[in-house]
Formats: C-alpha cells, sequence, structure tokens
C-alpha cells in the first residue's frame, strides 16, 4: 500500500465519524420531512401541501412576517455590531474596556429569562412605560405583543456573537494599511468603506448566514412576544404540528425554512470555496 | 480513484450504522428484562406517571411522590410532565400505539389528562377497570362520577375556568354571556382571553361562546356536522376583537392573561380556578381578585388517573393511587394546588369543608374531543388574523 493510499483511508477514517452524525440527524430526517411534506390527505402523492402554504393567506402572510422580521433584523445586528467592533478596534480607555467586559453577558442568559425581562421592561405596564409615566409620557408604542418586540430580542440575542467574529475579524486587519490610509487623507467612513468592510467581508458573510439562520429558526421569543397573526414561520410550524396536527403541512413549511437557510448556506459555501480557490498552492 | 473513495465511504457508513442501530437494539433487551424482574424486594418497582398540565400540578406532584416513596419504599415513581395544550394527543397515540403493536404499556403506567380521554381511551380499550377491593379509597369518591366513567379512571382534584376580576374595578360581575360581552363592549381594552391553542382557560371561553345558542347537549358531541353551527359564535369572537386586551391581542398560555390581571393591564379574564387561588394566596396576584362563574358555566370538571391495562406493575400502582385518594394527599390538592378535592367532601376535614362552600359548583364538563382541533384552527384563520 502506498503512502498516499494510507492517508487516504486515514482521511476518511477521520471524516466518517462527523459525516455519520450529520448523516443520522440531519440528512434522514430532511428526506423524512420531505417525504411527508409531498404526502396528501388521502394517503397520495402531490404538492397540496406547498399549494396550500403558498395560497393561503394566513399561511402567506406567516411567511412574509418572517423574511421582514429576519431582514430588518440582521440589517440591524450588522449595522450595530460593526460600529461595536470598529470602535474596539480602533479605541481604547474605560468605555472600551467596559464594552468588551459586558458585550457577551446576553450569551449567558438564557433565552426564556431574557425573553421575559424583555416583557417586563418593555411591556405596556413595564419599567420603561413607569419610568416614562414619570416623565409625564402617557402613551408608548406597543413593542410586546408586536414585530418590534421581536426585532428588539433578535438584537439581543444576535449582536454579541455578530460583534465577536467582526470584532476578530477587524483585529486581523493590519494597523499600517489604516496608518498608510490615514497619511494620504482618507475620512473615517472610507477608510471603513474602503479597507475595512472588503477585509472583513468573508467573516461578515459568515455573521450573515449565522444571524438569518437563528432569526429564521427562533421560536422561544417570537413564541412569547410576538402577535397572535402573522407568526414567525417556527411559532406557526409548532402549532400545525402539535395544535392543529397536520404533521404534513407542518413537514412542508420545514422544508421551505430549510430551503430558505440553505440558499444563505449555498452563498455562504461558495464564497468561502473561492477563497480555498484563489489561495496560492 | 474518486469512485473507489466513495465506495469505501459508503460501505464504512452502512457498517459503522448498522454497528450503531444494533447496539442499540442489544441495549435495550437487558432493560426490558430488568423492568419486569424488578418485583423482587431487593428493588423497588419503578411506574411511570405521565402528567400534561400547567406548573402548579407539577409542583403538586413533586410534593406529592416523595411523600408517597418514603412510606412506600418498595415502589418508585417517575414523573413525566409534558406542557399544556401539547402534550396529551401524543402521549395517548404512543399508548394506543404501543397496545397496537403488542408493545405492552409504552412504558406508561399512569396516565393524567380530562374527561375527554378517559372516553375516548374505554372505547379503545385502553383502561383497566378499578375497583375498591383494589384501592380501598376508591369507596371515597361520589360514586355517581365513577359510574359516569365506568370505574375507568381515579378524579383526583377538580377545577374550572371561572371568570377572574379585579373587585377593586369591577363591583357585580357579569352573571351570563350576554352580560359579560356587554361588559367587554362597555369597557374596551380590559378585557383579555389566551390564545385558545396554548390554554385552556382562552380555550373554554371560545368554546362557551360558540355552543352559546347550540342545543345543550352538543357539548357532549364530537359530531363534525356541529361545526356549521359554530359561525354564528364565530362571529361574534371577531366582533369582540376589536374591545379586548390591545385591540385583538391573544396571550400565550393561561399564565399570559393571568399575568396581565396581575399588572392592571386589564380587569377580567378567563381563568382556571386553581391558577387563580394559588396565586393570590401567594402574592402573585392582588388581594383584590376575586373569582365568578357564570351560567350557564365555563368549561371544568376532574382531571383523572387511568391505568393502563397493559402495564405490568398493577399493584405498585393500585399502591400510589390509594394514596393520592387518601384525605393526607388530598389535604395538599386543596391546600397547595388549591383545587377541589377528588374525594368527597365530607372525607376531608372541617375546615377544608368550610372553605368550598358554593365554589365548586356551576361548571360544565366540555367534551367535544377532535373537534377542539377545529375549534382552534378555525380561531387562528377567522379571530387571530382577522
Amino acid at each position: 500500500m502506498s503512502k498516499q493510499v494510507k492517508m487516504g483511508i486515514l482521511g476518511l477514517l477521520l471524516v466518517i465519524p462527523s459525516f455519520l452524525l450529520l448523516f443520522v440527524i440531519v440528512v434522514i430526517p430532511i428526506f423524512i420531512s420531505f417525504k411527508e411534506s409531498l404526502t396528501n390527505k388521502s394517503g397520495g402523492y402531490d404538492l397540496s401541501n406547498y399549494m396550500y402554504l403558498f395560497t393561503d393567506k394566513l399561511m402567506r402572510s406567516n411567511i412574509i412576517f418572517s423574511l421582514k422580521v429576519t431582514l430588518i433584523s440582521v440589517i440591524l445586528v450588522l449595522i450595530v455590531s460593526y460600529a461595536l467592533a470598529v470602535y474596539m478596534r480602533f479605541n481604547n480607555g474605560v468605555v472600551v474596556r467596559w464594552i468588551r467586559g459586558t458585550y457577551m453577558i446576553p450569551i449567558f442568559i438564557p433565552s426564556v429569562i431574557a425573553t421575559y425581562g424583555l416583557i417586563q421592561l418593555l411591556g405596556n405596564h413595564g419599567w420603561i412605560s413607569r419610568i416614562l409615566l414619570l416623565a409625564h409620557v402617557e402613551s408608548m408604542p406597543r413593542i410586546i405583543f408586536d414585530m418590534k418586540g421581536i426585532i428588539i430580542a433578535n438584537l439581543w440575542f444576535n449582536i454579541p456573537f455578530t460583534t465577536m467574529l467582526l470584532g476578530s475579524a477587524m483585529s486581523a486587519v493590519p494597523d499600517s494599511i489604516i496608518e498608510s490610509a490615514k497619511d494620504v487623507g482618507a475620512s473615517g467612513l472610507r477608510i471603513f468603506f474602503r479597507f475595512l468592510l472588503p477585509l472583513s467581508y468573508k467573516t461578515l458573510l459568515v455573521a450573515v448566514t449565522f444571524v438569518f439562520m437563528g432569526v429564521m429558526g427562533s421560536f422561544t421569543a417570537p413564541f412569547l412576544i410576538g402577535p397572535n397573526a402573522p407568526q414567525m414561520l417556527g411559532v406557526s410550524m409548532e402549532q400545525v404540528f402539535s395544535v392543529f396536527q397536520d404533521r404534513n403541512l407542518a413537514s412542508a413549511m420545514a422544508v421551505f425554512t430549510f430551503l430558505l437557510c440553505s440558499v444563505m448556506g449555498y452563498f455562504y459555501i461558495q464564497s468561502m470555496i473561492k477563497d480555498e480557490n484563489v489561495r496560492p498552492q | 480513484m474518486f469512485r473507489k473513495k466513495t465506495a469505501i465511504t459508503l460501505m464504512s457508513t452502512f457498517a459503522i450504522a448498522a454497528g450503531v442501530l444494533s447496539g442499540c437494539g442489544s441495549n435495550n433487551a437487558p432493560a426490558n428484562s430488568a423492568s419486569s424482574n424488578s418485583a423482587a424486594p431487593a428493588k423497588p418497582t419503578e411506574i411511570t406517571l405521565y402528567v400534561t398540565s400547567s406548573q402548579n400540578v407539577k409542583d403538586y406532584w413533586d410534593s406529592i411522590i416523595p411523600k408517597f416513596e418514603q412510606q412506600t419504599p418498595d415502589v418508585k415513581v417517575n414523573l413525566v410532565f409534558t406542557a399544556s395544550g401539547t402534550g396529551s394527543q401524543p402521549t395517548y397515540d404512543r399508548i394506543a400505539a404501543a397496545k397496537q403493536a403488542n408493545k405492552s404499556s409504552g412504558e406508561i403506567d399512569i396516565y393524567e389528562d380530562n374527561l375527554s380521554y378517559v372516553t375516548r381511551g374505554q372505547k379503545d380499550g385502553l383502561w383497566e377497570t378499578l375497583s375498591t377491593d383494589k384501592i380501598p379509597n376508591l369507596s371515597k369518591v361520589d360514586s355517581a362520577t365513577m359510574k359516569d366513567i365506568a370505574n375507568m379512571a381515579v378524579p383526583y382534584r377538580s377545577s374550572a375556568v371561572v371568570l377572574a376580576y379585579n373587585s377593586d374595578k369591577v363591583k357585580t360581575p357579569p352573571a351570563n354571556l350576554d352580560e359579560l360581552y356587554a361588559w367587554i363592549k362597555a369597557n374596551p381594552q380590559r378585557f383579555a382571553y389566551n390564545d385558545p391553542s396554548t390554554g385552556g382557560s382562552g380555550n373554554s371561553f371560545v368554546t362557551t361562546t360558540l355552543y352559546k345558542t347550540l342545543p345543550a347537549d352538543a357539548i357532549h358531541s364530537s359530531d363534525p356536522s356541529i361545526e356549521k353551527q359554530w359561525d354564528q359564535g364565530f362571529a361574534t369572537l371577531k366582533d369582540l376583537g376589536k374591545y379586548v386586551y390591545g385591540n385583538g391581542i391573544y396571550p400565550k398560555k393561561n399564565q399570559g392573561t393571568l399575568d396581565l390581571l396581575a399588572s392592571e393591564e386589564v380587569d377580567m379574564i378567563p381563568a382556571w380556578s386553581d391558577m387563580v387561588l394559588d396565586q393570590v394566596a401567594k402574592g402573585q396576584l392582588p388581594n383584590s381578585t376575586k373569582v365568578a362563574q357564570i351560567n350557564p358555566g365555563f368549561n371544568g370538571g376532574p382531571s383523572f388517573l387511568m391505568v393502563n391495562q397493559l402495564s405490568t406493575k398493577k399493584d405498585a400502582i393500585y399502591k400510589f393511587l390509594n394514596y393520592v385518594l387518601s384525605p393526607e394527599a388530598q389535604t395538599v390538592v386543596v391546600n397547595q394546588l388549591h383545587g377541589f378535592p377528588g374525594i368527597q367532601i365530607s372525607n376531608m376535614p372541617q375546615e377544608v369543608q368550610d372553605s368550598f362552600k358554593g365554589a365548586a359548583s356551576g361548571f360544565r364538563s366540555f367534551n367535544i374531543g377532535d373537534l377542539d382541533k377545529e375549534v382552534n384552527k378555525r380561531w387562528q384563520s377567522e379571530v387571530a388574523a382577522q
């Protein structure tokens, strides 16, 4: 046996455990759901569940609502996280030390507790409205049981990790580049769009993928603080599955959600592969 | 080369998968034989209790089971708790599927749920018939109740959906549905009921409205032809949407509306009597909170414990059920769970008898079976999404 074959076998052995895990907990369930989603009421196979998913008024509004929440969340998370990461990269002092020490806290708070915390804080009779009342502000926009509440919860859940990702990308940008750009008179914004953004583009893509999938698949926060209708896909899926007990429709929703997320995954993997090929051998 | 690699990958995948799967199989075998042998005195018999309810009921079992195990060292009770609204159907399906597949009890020995599951299991032949010579304390239960359910289950606690209201704001509570609707319209945004698919109190408000003009015995029928007569009720609910909390916000779960009552965002809600009384006692709801039943009443009735006919551990189960019906355990139902006791009230200590004068009456037992699913479905598309 040549050395190359031996190495090949070793490589395979190393890959097999993770592949198997992936196969059993991801690939097989996807196929089962896909098959379920094509099963109609009378046991035959057709596209009736998907037809219902895209033609029913309620379902369609759920899909649009989920996409809207996800899109807004992704954009807001990126803006805030970039601002934090850039600020931490180029400044020093007490404020930066405070941000560094505290921005990870949301990761360590269980999501149910954080969600109830948000309800207590932002609810109609919550802390904020009580404080505002002291300042004679009588009415507050409805945040809990509304899309705004879900988006705020998503910011809370996603900003820490995204900031961490972007922060590491920022620290990989050499000082010399920034300094030489400054020397020839580039403004702060220009440095950001011409250097920082392109240099952290790959991490940005990773962050977008993670936030998109996280928000799309979220359940706890939208269940507890979302409106009754339209619902996020995760909440609606749970309701269709365990309350209406329409397993086939729930599967169709799951497959659709999976497709949405895999589109994001596709772009992400594409750019990774491109990057691998560009690298000098 | 590439093909060879793929072939090797696939083959090893199958080999390992087969190994893993057969490993699972052989692990199961000794576990099964162990449980059937466990009647031996050295090791306590383990019985599994499945409960579908709210947190307060879980707290109740968490305090009852250790007391029982202390008194009866040869029986150990495993509690499996599933959240209200979603847990019952899958558990029932599991028992039924295990019977159909001849796989004995499906590891579920005792199952707790409401009347509809007692009657369904009776039809499907899933429950064991219980008698006083096996469970002496069963004689303390009202014999009429036991006759209704053909001795198929043990009613161990009761509760009912009531109107919970803030008595500082509401002096005289509505006495019937029409007065309630009038109150809701006269006090916009001060009434809330929860999403009916997430808890029984909102569900009961919805069902009571749907069956308002229907014949009295319709609430015991699961005949799908009744569905057509719901239209008027759904129209009412849709119309009420403009007047309820947040112009059409229905919080999730039974606790969701109680939270609104506690923060004084609303003044009246339908709620489970035991949850209200419990939370008033703990100070989570203000002392001004009072309860009232309307006429005809909301849904209510006992919760039952059913014994899986195919369980192999009947002796241990009967010991446990006998303890649950003892005045000692029933006092915990009253004091901790704030439910109505399952045994006749004359068996209870005098102070318990006094505290329930007039409170535990007026509710109706709805038993509409699978139609409940349709209620939730239509509510979601016609009322929530208006």
